[in-house]
């Protein structure tokens, strides 16, 4: 994917840190530019501050969980696109899930975050 | 001799140990030789009432024409001593013109030998067991003290009949009770109901010595798989008139034998062969018949009076018994199935506690995993693919997957309510699933069978769950049949319990599943695979339970499975 995309900006959510930098490498192997957040709290924090094309949010996380965040943060601006990443597919049934624009469930082969990234962005 | 000598000879024989007809023909010889009579003759009373001459003195001239004849109480000389119960005493001078049954033709010219006659009752205070017969070509007349003699000579041969006959009825009554001893231990036993009346017939059959006894069981009244139970050999004469005197017994509520029967069908009796039957009648509601039947009477065979009344007896019994041990096992069967039920209910809430822990610890190794595996794909981007290390990478990789693998099935396992309600047409849905495998290679060996019923309702339900329930039997016929085989794939509906249930049952030709194992096949974890989680069927099941289904399994050893899939159409979730 050598298309430069260094003006697209991911938040990703996590509250696992090998996890944020896994996630933070691949997409910049990708070309985006990846911002990172342990958790709900810090993540609102950082939208109110900066635009995302995109939130990559895990759900299960200490302090404010994803479905919360997602909820403040499409109350904030309903068309910020957010995909729910979560290590199942439980909440996939969850209907507060159902205002996310997509759900990846988590899994060591990236591909398929990936690719509903650029579904999502139209790329 | 002494009449004191007779006496006491006459009661030492009647209370030795010999055999009844030596004891009472000792007697009559004493009597003849120590009284000094040519003949003497004892008249029993057979079952009929009618007497007959059965014993008489060893040198006795007229025993050859008086066996031939018989008579009715009250007839003749004989038949009156016995209806009165008073001896009577004659002379040759003072024969009553009409002498009755002991002077037929054939004696005319031998008695004129005899002086005197004496007939007397041979009874106890309460029976009359029939009549001695004493003459005397000697004598001229009896004196008192020998009238007086024979009176109790006579008396103590009526003790000795008396005691024959207790002894026979109560070892009838003996062997009866021991019949329905058995009978009641069978019943109150805790044996299969098949197995119950088969023995009973056995019983019954041995009891009575008979050639066969069959039990026939009506179907209403006790829902039997088999409505008959024989021991012994049918007699082929026979075989056709048993149905139809069943049926005769059954109308009529009646016991019935086969020569009445035949003599009001036919006018006339055709078969030699004796047959009886006696309906099982609980609460006026006739639960069977109990038949036996003999061929010619054999040694120790009952007489046919005999076995009508034991069949009576024993069918009165099984009356009271046989429903209540009847019910008693369907009561039994009920109880076990709702014993296993339970089981398996006790087992569901095991896994389903054990399925949340393995949830949350799949949780907890999920992430890491992500990382480790990540992490890994990064590095072998780095790595080149002809080093040993690549080799090591790939490796790592491929583990990695596996786990993830085996959690996503366990964390489907644990996912429980069917959240989706759709519409589906149970064919369409088969079918897109089939559509699935179409392309795959490994799948070119397999023949599908497509047996649907068209109009089949439809269901409400997940259909991505109904899916994956026919994707995992599918693939467990698959891998059953090594790749090679049918599956034949059938739909339809049923009733069960007054419920309508769609039914999709899935046939596979990989030589069934070994019985001893069968019952774990729903278990999660367990598997027979090399590689299998040992998820997919239980994954199943509890998708369809979910649905308030069921799955049904017929295991066919050597040939294949069937998986019967039922699914409400009438579903109640949503």
């Amino acid at each position: 994917m050598g298309v430069p995309m260094k003006n697209v900006k991911i938040l990703v959510v996590d509250d696992e840190e090998n996890i944020r930098i896994l996630f933070k490498e691949e997409l910049e192997d990708e070309g985006y530019t990846v911002d990172v957040a342990a958790n709900g709290e810090e993540a609102i924090a950082k939208v109110k501050k900066n635009h995302f094309d995109l939130i990559v949010l895990d759900i299960k996380m200490p302090g404010m969980d994803g479905i919360t965040a997602l909820n403040e943060i499409k109350n904030m601006n309903k068309n910020q696109p957010v995909i729910l990443c979560s290590a199942y597919g439980e909440f996939k049934q969850d209907f507060s899930s159902w205002v996310s624009d997509a759900y990846v469930v988590k899994s060591a082969d990236l591909q398929e975050l990936k690719q509903t990234i650029k579904k999502i962005l139209h790329i | 001799m002494k009449s004191i000598d007779l006496l006491g000879k006459v009661i030492e024989i009647s209370h030795s140990n010999l055999e009844i007809t030596s004891r009472i023909n000792s007697i009559i010889n004493i009597i003849a030789k120590e009284m000094e009579c040519e003949e003497v003759a004892l008249y029993t009373l057979d079952k009929d009432k009618r007497l007959t001459c059965r014993f008489t003195n060893s040198k006795s001239a007229l025993c050859g024409i008086l066996h031939q004849y018989r008579c009715h109480i009250g007839e003749g000389v004989i038949g009156s001593v016995a209806q009165r119960r008073a001896p009577q005493f004659y002379s040759r001078h003072d024969i009553p013109p009409r002498f009755g049954c002991l002077f037929y033709p054939e004696l005319d010219g031998m008695l004129e030998r005899y002086k005197t006659f004496a007939f007397l009752p041979v009874s106890d205070d309460s029976y009359i067991y029939g009549v001695l017969v004493v003459s005397s070509s000697t004598m001229e007349t009896l004196h008192d003290n020998e009238k007086i003699m024979l009176a109790i000579l006579s008396r103590e041969i009526g003790g000795i009949l008396r005691s024959y006959d207790l002894i026979l009825s109560s070892t009838k009554r003996i062997s009866e009770l021991v019949t329905l001893t058995e009978l009641g231990k069978i019943l109150s036993s805790n044996m299969e109901s098949h197995e119950l009346l088969k023995n009973i017939a056995l019983i019954v059959a041995r009891a009575m010595n008979a050639a066969f006894v069959s039990i026939r069981i009506e179907k209403e009244a006790l829902a039997l798989e088999n409505e008959r139970f024989t021991y012994g050999t049918i007699d082929p004469s026979v075989e056709p008139s048993i149905t139809p005197l069943e049926e005769e017994c059954v109308r009529l509520k009646k016991p019935l034998a086969l020569k009445d029967y035949e003599e009001r069908v036919y006018g006339t009796r055709t078969s030699d062969f004796f047959m009886y039957v006696s309906p099982i009648i609980s609460k006026n509601r006739i639960l069977g018949t109990l038949l036996m039947g003999a061929g010619t009477p054999q040694h120790g065979m009952a007489t046919e009076e005999d076995a009508a009344y034991l069949i009576d007896t024993i069918a009165r019994y099984l009356s009271t018994g046989l429903e209540t041990t009847l019910l008693n096992i369907r009561l039994r069967d009920v109880l076990k199935e709702l014993g296993d039920a339970q089981k398996r209910l006790v087992e569901q809430e095991k896994f389903r506690s054990l399925g949340e822990m393995t949830a949350s610890i799949a949780h907890e190794i999920k992430n890491p995993l992500v990382v480790i595996g990540g992490f890994t794909k990064r590095l072998a981007n780095k790595v080149n693919k002809h080093e040993e290390e690549w080799r090591y990478i790939d490796i790592i990789l491929k583990e990695v997957k596996r786990l993830e693998t085996i959690l996503n099935e366990l964390l489907n396992y644990v996912k429980d309510v069917p959240t989706a309600t759709d519409m589906c047409i149970i064919n369409e849905c088969i079918d897109e699933v089939l559509y699935l495998f179409a392309p795959d290679a490994a799948w070119e060996h397999i023949t599908f069978i497509k047996e649907y019923e068209e109009n089949i309702p439809p269901i409400k339900c997940d259909t991505q769950q109904i899916k994956q329930v026919f994707i995992n039997i599918l693939m467990n016929s698959f891998e059953a049949m090594a790749g090679k085989g049918t599956i034949t794939i059938k739909t339809g509906h049923t009733d069960v319990h007054g419920k309508l249930f769609v039914t999709i049952s899935i046939t596979d030709t990989g030589g069934g599943i070994d019985p001893t194992i069968v019952d774990n096949i729903f278990n999660p974890f367990f598997t027979t695979k090399e590689k299998g989680t040992g998820l997919g069927l239980a994954i199943s099941n509890k998708i369809v339970m979910n649905h308030n289904g069921h799955i049904e399994v017929h295991n066919k050893v050597g040939k294949g499975v069937t998986f019967i899939v039922y699914l409400p159409a009438k579903n109640t979730i949503m």
